[in-house]
């Protein structure tokens, strides 16, 4: 993860999966950003403000758009379990699953994610 | 010297050599086509000039010199050989054997006449320096010394009357003068030295921060230096008024200021949209100011940029002669239009792909030359790199004029994959170009190692297409082959129109742009069941830019701009919603998505800061 | 310490000359070389203080040689051996790196300058 970006108009891309939201220019330079409520398979809320996570996979730089940005964690290895099954959510984007103050939380595997959409 | 203890050495050598220039000359005889043996028949017969002329035996050293003088236009392809060569050459390998065992007897006997006019008419002529040196200011430079700035100075080097190869000479001593200081101009030129117009008397003009003591000493350690002075600059420039000054400057930092002018461009035009709202004329007028004032820095930095694509053709009248050796071909090399100017950046991209057409015409696309007279042409066959300046593009062309490309042989190899249910006859240029792009496609026979297997078109169109350029093909079966590249003057910045679709915009380069009609609906026709526009009478392939990328919004205006897009005699209708003006753009990297379409050649930010897709009009059409 | 020289070229009877000319000046001839293939390997193994190279050799020309060696050792310092008229060539040759060149028929005193120059 690089950084974090307020939502930014994208200007959509003909022809590609729905997962790409579009380019964003970010202070000049153009970032593919990815929509994340798709990726995800989450409804999308009208109450969220939207932020864009700016990932890097590889040498390339993509942006992940998310709904909100809640907080910035410190894992400790020992607070993550194993991945697990959970529904709603396809598996093999879970790289992890923890708890924190008894609230659970969802380890992204973004390789996995970004994977089947990136250019080759 | 004494050389007479080597004359049993020179006497031995010298039989050997003979004896495989009697094997190789009939094996050549056997098979005209086979190059090896005219390259080993070349070394044979040097090898023994160069011992008779250390030995002093001239009547060998002579022969032998007008010998090589008639293979070595052989092996550039400058004359043919015929019947008459072999035997001709057969004489002379047995005059040059009776020469070697005279001369090693001590018996050194007058010249044959007869034979010496005979080798001399064979060769056509003496045979004149080709390989040029133009690059060779371009040499490493180190300074030596930093105490003082650099002095521009005229220097004058003369090279001693009795020394061999004075133009070659020459060169070694700007070279030398090289590793103290910059040299911006030779008199006589490099390719005047090369050819040996030169009286020995040597100008360049340099700036060095070294003293002319060590200057002078350092040219002097060319060799055969007779003397060096110093002159003013000033005379230098009354004596040649028309020449510039000239410095050099690192490529990088070029790129630099292309890249600040680049961003330049994009804040200038979000400074005009600003402007523009304001309503504040004082801010309007500074912005048209800057708008001038960017305008002009932008051209000085693409005029700095520019370089004649000369630089990158120079390199390949030696591959052809290279190559036709090989394969045992003859070809002619022309070039035409040196002098046309491309960006450096695009002049670095562009050599690979005309390597590889150039190849693919050496290789597939001239016959040997038995299989050409049969076909009644030329057994000379004849390679065309050519440069033209269009609109706001340069065109290259690679032509020959060999076998063209075999349809039906095409065609057999695609209908045995099942993809095609053409006919030879309905199979278009463009149709063709599609099948040989593709990545290992090849259809010689045999699969030679010139051009290797395949890649050439497909390497071309890719490297051809990453440029923003475009490729075409137009080949005539029995007429020959010619393919077109086409690039953009610049990369880094480009002129576009903005247009809209759906309320989402586009930017098509100005480059591809004939012209702008209104779109008639009673102009729709149709074309292979496709939709077409009637357009100053002519039938044009028809896109709406909405259906291209699906855009939804508001429904189409009755009232459409159509853009005319052109690339090379094609051209197509791009019907769009609206027209929303001309633009600088700067094209700008991302990454791109897998699958994003074709006709996507790059995305770019307007003046009001949102990004825009740039549209490849070649794959449009 | 006397100099150490690689001479190149295809006749034996040239290298015979050279190394004459050379040894009786007192340089070391260490090697020779009959094609550029073997002058480039030979230069690498030998380490010579300078090579002599034929222009017109099989295999791999002198030019070709130059360009190898040059590759590698940029200060290389290489004397051409060129015949008349072979003008451009020896152009070639001093673009791809020769420091110096001389003509055949040799003068002995031609050659021992042009080493000398050579050698600095």
């Amino acid at each position: 993860m690089r950084e974090i970006l307020p939502r930014l108009p994208a200007t959509r891309i003909p022809g590609v999966v729905e997962a790409i939201e579009g380019l964003v220019n970010v202070r000049g330079t153009l970032l593919t950003v990815l929509d994340g409520h798709v990726l995800l398979s989450q409804p999308r809320r009208a109450e969220d403000e939207g932020a864009i996570v700016v990932v890097e996979v590889g040498s390339r730089r993509y942006g992940l758009g998310v709904a909100q940005v809640v907080d910035f964690l410190e894992v400790p290895e020992h607070s993550i379990a194993e991945r697990a099954d959970l529904p709603g959510i396809d598996a093999r984007l879970v790289k992890a699953v923890g708890i924190r103050d008894g609230v659970h939380f969802i380890v992204l595997d973004i390789d996995a994610l970004v994977a089947p959409i990136i250019g080759t | 010297m004494d050389v007479a203890k080597y004359a049993a050495l020179f006497l031995a050598e010298s039989r050997e050599h003979l004896s495989s220039c009697n094997q190789l000359l009939l094996e050549w005889e056997q098979d005209p086509a086979a190059a090896d043996a005219l390259g080993g028949l070349f070394r044979s017969i040097h090898t023994i000039k160069g011992m008779g002329a250390t030995m002093g035996f001239t009547g060998v050293a002579e022969l032998a010199h007008r010998m090589e003088n008639l293979l070595d236009a052989l092996r550039h392809g400058l004359v043919t050989v015929d019947v008459g060569t072999f035997q001709l050459l057969f004489q002379a390998v047995d005059a040059l054997g009776r020469a070697v065992e005279d001369a090693a007897a001590g018996r050194e006997g007058g010249s044959d006449a007869a034979l010496t006019v005979a080798l001399e008419a064979a060769a056509g002529g003496p045979p004149e320096g080709v390989a040029d040196v133009a690059t060779l200011v371009e040499g490493k430079r180190q300074h030596r010394r930093s105490t003082d700035a650099p002095r521009g100075r005229s220097v004058l080097i003369v090279i001693r009357g009795d020394a061999v190869m004075r133009g070659a000479r020459a060169i070694l001593a700007v070279r030398r003068a090289e590793t103290l200081g910059v040299v911006s101009a030779v008199r006589p030129s490099l390719a005047q030295l090369e050819r040996e117009e030169f009286d020995g008397r040597l100008a360049i003009r340099m700036e060095s921060r070294a003293s002319d003591e060590e200057l002078a000493a350092i040219i002097r350690t060319a060799g055969e230096v007779e003397a060096v002075r110093f002159e003013e600059p000033s005379s230098w420039a009354t004596a040649e008024p028309e020449r510039h000054r000239q410095i050099r400057i690192d490529l990088d930092r070029l790129d630099r200021l292309m890249k600040q002018v680049g961003e330049l461009i994009v804040a200038k035009n979000q400074l005009g949209v600003m402007a523009a709202r304001s309503d504040d004329p004082p801010l309007t007028e500074l912005s048209d100011r800057i708008t001038r004032l960017v305008s002009g820095m932008q051209a000085e930095v693409i005029a700095s940029r520019m370089t004649p694509v000369g630089e990158v053709f120079e390199r390949f009248p030696r591959l052809v002669r290279d190559l036709s050796r090989d394969l045992g071909k003859r070809i002619r090399f022309d070039v035409e239009g040196e002098d046309i100017e491309l960006d450096r950046s695009i002049l670095d991209e562009i050599g690979d792909p005309l390597l590889h057409l150039i190849r693919n015409a050496a290789d597939h696309g001239i016959e040997a030359p038995d299989v050409r007279q049969q076909a009644g042409k030329s057994a000379e066959g004849r390679i065309l790199l050519a440069a033209t300046r269009e609109r706001n593009s340069v065109t290259l062309r690679v032509s020959d004029d060999g076998r063209g490309i075999d349809r039906a042989a095409l065609l057999a190899k695609v209908r045995r994959e099942g993809q095609s249910d053409a006919t030879p006859e309905t199979l278009s240029d463009d149709d063709v170009l599609r099948v040989i792009a593709r990545p290992g496609f090849s259809t010689a026979a045999t699969v030679s190692g010139v051009s290797g297997r395949g890649v050439g078109v497909d390497v071309a169109m890719t490297r051809v297409r990453a440029l923003g350029g475009t490729l075409e093909i137009r080949s005539e079966a029995g007429r020959g082959t010619t393919f077109l590249i086409r690039v953009p003057l610049t990369l880094a910045i480009v002129r576009a129109l903005l247009a809209e679709a759906g309320g989402e915009r586009y930017a098509v380069p100005l480059a591809y742009v004939a012209e702008t009609v209104e779109f008639d609906p009673r102009a729709v026709t149709a074309l292979r069941n496709r939709e077409a526009l009637v357009v100053r009478e002519q039938v044009l392939p028809t896109v709406h830019l909405r259906d291209l990328v699906n855009a939804g919004g508001r429904p189409a205006p009755a009232r459409r701009p159509t853009v005319i897009l052109e690339v090379g005699e094609r051209r197509t209708a791009l019907v769009v919603d609206a027209l929303l003006g001309q633009q600088d753009i700067v094209v700008a990297p991302f990454d791109a998505p897998r699958g994003m379409p074709p006709y996507v050649g790059g995305a770019t930010i307007l003046a009001d800061g949102a990004p825009a897709l740039v549209l490849d009009a070649a794959a449009l059409l | 310490m006397s100099h150490t020289v690689l001479v190149c070229d295809d006749a034996i009877f040239m290298r015979t000359m050279i190394s004459d000319i050379l040894a009786q000046a007192g340089f070391d001839v260490v090697g020779e070389a009959e094609s550029g293939t073997q002058a480039v390997e030979k230069y690498r193994s030998l380490k010579p203080d300078l090579v002599t190279m034929d222009i017109v050799m099989p295999d791999m020309g002198g030019i070709e040689a130059v360009r190898e060696i040059c590759k590698t050792d940029p200060e290389a310092k290489i004397l051409m051996c060129s015949a008349m008229g072979q003008q451009a060539l020896v152009v070639e040759a001093i673009q791809a790196g020769a420091k110096d060149f001389v003509v055949k028929p040799f003068q002995p005193s031609r050659v021992l300058e042009a080493v000398q120059r050579v050698l600095g």
